[in-house]
């Protein structure tokens, strides 16, 4: 057993993770990381990257399914699904690889095992080939979640999965209800309904994605349903049980019989095992308590990404990280804005949102103007095929203030971006208004939505 | 890499110059956004002045002692390389105060000794880098520009032409949130990236009545006389209550309208809730503040301050608290009443008059009272009447809480009384908006029960 010593310690090399490593090495200092997993955590390995790599394979078989419209004529197609999730492991693989090149390059010395606190500044790493002693000035947590299920119901990964098992089989169910409507339920419905798997979308909330605008949530149900899937909103599980085809699924009398389920109700925090009790480090409705300079309530010892707080996403992780990093490199970063965090839901038709939804900013007392613009009438998005959704636009009446973007269509993900600046930006309407858009783009119904919310929305 | 000017900041409403009790940076310091530069002692209490921008402090334009303006250039931030030598030269001819203390400071530091006549004037606030073929360090091949920030609309002539028409670093909502609040943009500090003004600037500045403020400075000429008149040395507080004073008394016609009020239920109900352990003490002035702050909201005719051609009625109770120190008087303004528990106007007044006294006030603690209280009550006086501090449309006089004899049903007793007297403005409000008012103040103090609910 070694001892190492090292300016900072990240435990955990998910996109938080890594991110802030890397940031402390190009500020001078020496980092190690230490995991338990391949480097690029959740979201590299089995989360973001690999779904999306199944995503595009839906995408793609849905769009062959659509030939006819192009006026290609197949004469039948096979879409094998092992050789989609082959192919999403592929990527993951080369995602990793790239994490693992840019520790070399950054000379960050990665400790493969399990990190443990035992002082504020030790950490021990117990890996296959015995244990390490790391000690630093500073040590970032970053560490994840992990699926939550519900009461009583045990993830088994075989009939009762969680986003963890659906990304890794190589066989899809015939049948599947999707417990939970938030981002990873409504994608992995999007994946298997596009393979012909029966998809049950059971939501307790009124609507799918219940985070996003309510106008959003509307016609997503809308194309989702269109497409044969069955969304139904309201319904409480009462239990899980094995029996059927797999599985049975009460809903509080009315029984739903599939093959398998898949639990998408929500992350919980990994904060077990690293020895946070024994330093004290508080902990706040099961996630870290964290300062804006992302500094636990024991100095030194810093926490990011999931683990951290909501919202649970890999770019508010990135950010974090940077903030930590330059925190214990002594600079004064500036804290993370959670207000203007995008979300972005990666189904078809894709979501995309910052800031406010309507009702949030009405709730809030603000006088609001919005706007609205649907694909059906942006010349690119016709000329796609692509004509489903629209961009909202929330402002404040008296000054233009951009309080919200909501986006749901076609490439909603990469939009999203032109909003976000602009809240960055203190930008009203008026700024985006007075920026040309080129023509034919999505992008362009951003722009009429944004004129729509002062009524001068052109093609309309 | 921009080179921030520092010029003296208007630290309260009635401010007109300040003066600089010492610098706590020297040149060549090293200094960050948020470091405290200097102290300043304005017509209020001592101040500290924070930089606003990073660099190293290069120049200092006055030195400790010495008064300047608001607006007058004090001192320079800049990068070591930067060239300061025609902002340096444009300082001397500023204001009133700083131009004299100005001139005291050798500005052969920088050893371009007139700078080209073109970057002279344009340097200051020139919206692209200006070639300067005389620039005194061969490694700095041209004037870098000069972030406008906060250059003030009182700024002095010397700072070079459109020096106040330059322009101001801000975000489209800021400047849209400005326009609609009346706020000059130029009399702000910028706390976002590179100095530049966004939305919270803004708002923190609408929240003190800054345009009203501003005219008023406009409109008085600077009286602040000090070496002249050494056989009459005014402190800055005295000066301050001897010109703006008169500007009260004289031109704002007052009414006075007294009411006596029987304390011995709110004497009583302070005893027992003092007698409460782990509670905060509270004053026979804490009640006053209180019912005041909940007549306030009922009488906003009386929340009230003229404002040219309008009456601005406020439907917030900010309320000034005087306090007395050695050499004069300061209000310090507790925010909200109406919205504060009982307990809390307690503490927060305590803290606001040991502050006042100890001359540790912020600036925003000194500006945007909607209404004012006086109390003499710890001088054991009966009654007396206050002067409006404008532009507030009324003013309390509290006197002591006395045990007099008092005639009720069962005959003679012994009662304890207070006497209050409300002094109006009489172009805002009349005779019976004031009664009004001071009827529902002395009820609430008579069932102080509702103090507390």
């Amino acid at each position: 057993m070694a001892t190492h010593k090292f300016d900072v310690v990240v435990v955990g090399t998910g996109p938080g993770g890594y991110v802030s490593a890397i940031r402390c090495a190009q500020l001078g200092l020496s980092v190690a990381t230490v995991e338990d997993d391949r480097p690029g955590g959740v979201c590299l390995n089995w989360g973001c990257i690999p779904t999306k790599a199944l995503l595009r394979n839906a995408e793609v078989v849905n769009l062959m399914g659509h030939a006819a419209d192009f006026g290609i004529k197949l004469t039948g197609f096979e879409a094998s699904y092992p050789e989609a999730v082959q192919r999403s492991r592929r990527v993951a693989d080369r995602m990793a690889k790239g994490v693992e090149f840019l520790f070399r390059k950054n000379k960050i010395t990665l400790f493969p095992g399990r990190g443990t606190l035992k002082a504020k500044d030790v950490v021990e790493v117990k890996g296959t080939g015995g244990s390490e002693t790391l000690e630093a000035r500073a040590v970032i947590l970053g560490t994840g979640s992990e699926p939550k299920s519900l009461p009583g119901v045990t993830i088994d990964e075989k009939t009762v999965i969680s986003s963890n098992g659906a990304v890794r089989n190589e066989r899809h169910p015939k049948s599947i209800a999707v417990i939970g409507a938030g981002a990873v339920g409504v994608e992995f419905a999007d994946v298997f309904a596009s393979y012909g798997v029966q998809v049950t979308i059971l939501e307790a909330l009124p609507r799918v994605v219940p985070v996003e605008d309510e106008d959003v949530s509307k016609e997503l149900a809308r194309t989702f349903t269109r497409r044969g899937i069955t969304i139904r909103t309201g319904v409480k599980v009462a239990s899980v049980k094995p029996g059927g085809a797999g599985v049975v699924v009460d809903l509080g009398g009315e029984k739903l019989e599939v093959e398998q389920v898949l639990m998408a109700v929500g992350r919980a925090a990994k904060v077990a095992g690293l020895g946070l009790e024994g330093l004290g480090v508080q902990l706040e409705r099961g996630f870290v308590k964290v300062s804006p300079t992302m500094e636990t309530s024991v100095k030194g010892i810093y926490a990011i990404g999931d683990m951290a707080g909501a919202p649970l996403l890999a770019h508010k992780a990135m950010a974090e990280g940077v903030v930590a990093a330059e925190a214990i490199a002594g600079k004064s970063p500036r804290p993370v804005d959670y207000g203007n965090v995008p979300s972005c839901t990666y189904c078809r038709p894709q979501i995309a949102s910052v800031g406010s939804t309507e009702a949030r900013a009405r709730e809030a007392g603000r006088e609001v103007s919005v706007g609205r613009f649907p694909f059906t009438a942006n010349g690119k998005a016709v000329a796609l095929g692509e004509t489903e959704g629209f961009v909202k636009v929330i402002a404040d009446k008296a000054t233009g203030e951009i309080l919200g973007a909501h986006i749901i269509g076609p490439e909603a993900t990469e939009m999203i971006h032109e909003f976000a600046v602009g809240r960055t930006l203190e930008a009203t309407l008026e700024e985006i208004i007075h920026t040309i858009h080129a023509h034919p783009t999505l992008s362009e119904a951003a722009l009429e939505a944004t004129l729509a919310a002062l009524g001068q929305a052109i093609h309309m | 890499m921009a080179v921030t000017k520092v010029v003296m900041p208007k630290l309260s409403d009635a401010m007109e110059s300040g003066k600089i009790i010492k610098w706590l940076k020297k040149e060549g310091d090293q200094v960050k956004g948020g470091d405290i530069l200097a102290e300043v002692e304005t017509d209020k209490a001592d101040v500290e002045m924070e930089a606003f921008g990073a660099g190293v402090l290069r120049k200092i334009l006055v030195p400790a002692g010495e008064t300047a303006a608001i607006g007058a250039l004090i001192g320079v931030i800049a990068e070591p390389g930067d060239d300061i030598a025609a902002l340096v030269a444009s300082a001397p001819a500023g204001g009133a105060g700083a131009g004299s203390a100005a001139q005291k400071t050798p500005l052969r530091a920088e050893p371009a000794p007139t700078p080209p006549a073109g970057a002279a004037s344009a340097a200051p606030q020139a919206p692209r880098p200006t070639p300067v073929t005389s620039a005194p360090t061969p490694s700095v091949p041209a004037a870098r520009p000069v972030a406008a920030v906060a250059a003030p609309a009182a700024a002095p002539a010397g700072l070079g032409q459109g020096a106040q028409g330059g322009r101001v670093k801000a975000s489209p909502l800021a400047k849209k949130i400005a326009a609609q609040a009346g706020v000059d943009l130029r009399l702000l500090h910028g706390s976002g990236p590179g100095g530049r003004i966004i939305r919270r600037d803004v708002e923190a500045a609408g929240s003190s009545p800054v345009a009203a403020a501003a005219a008023s400075a406009v409109a008085v000429p600077a009286a602040v006389s000090g070496a002249e008149f050494e056989d009459l040395p005014l402190t800055q507080i005295r000066a301050a209550i001897a010109r703006r004073m008169p500007l009260s008394k004289a031109p704002v016609p007052h009414f006075y309208v007294s009411s006596e009020v029987a304390m011995d239920r709110a004497w009583e109900l302070r005893e027992q809730l003092n007698a409460l352990e782990g509670q905060p003490k509270i004053s026979v002035n804490d009640f006053v503040i209180r019912a005041c702050a909940l007549a306030l909201l009922k009488h906003p005719g009386v929340n009230a301050s003229l404002q040219g051609d309008a009456i601005r009625v406020f439907h917030r109770a900010h309320i000034g608290v005087a306090v007395a120190l050695d050499d004069g008087l300061i209000t310090p303004v507790l925010r909200d009443c109406h919205a504060k528990p009982l307990a809390q106007i307690a503490v927060e007044a305590r803290d606001l008059a040991e502050r006042a006294r100890n001359r540790k006030l912020r600036a925003p603690e000194l500006s945007g009272a909607t209404f004012s209280i006086s109390n003499l009550g710890m001088f054991d006086v009966a009654e007396f009447s206050a002067i409006i501090n404008p532009p507030e449309g009324a003013i309390l006089a509290v006197g002591s809480v006395r045990r007099v004899p008092v005639v009720d049903e069962t005959g003679l007793g012994v009662g304890r009384r207070m006497m209050l007297t409300i002094s109006c403005d009489h172009r805002v409000m009349d005779g019976a908006m004031g009664a009004r008012f001071l009827q529902d103040v002395k009820h609430l103090l008579e069932e102080p029960l509702r103090l507390l609910v």
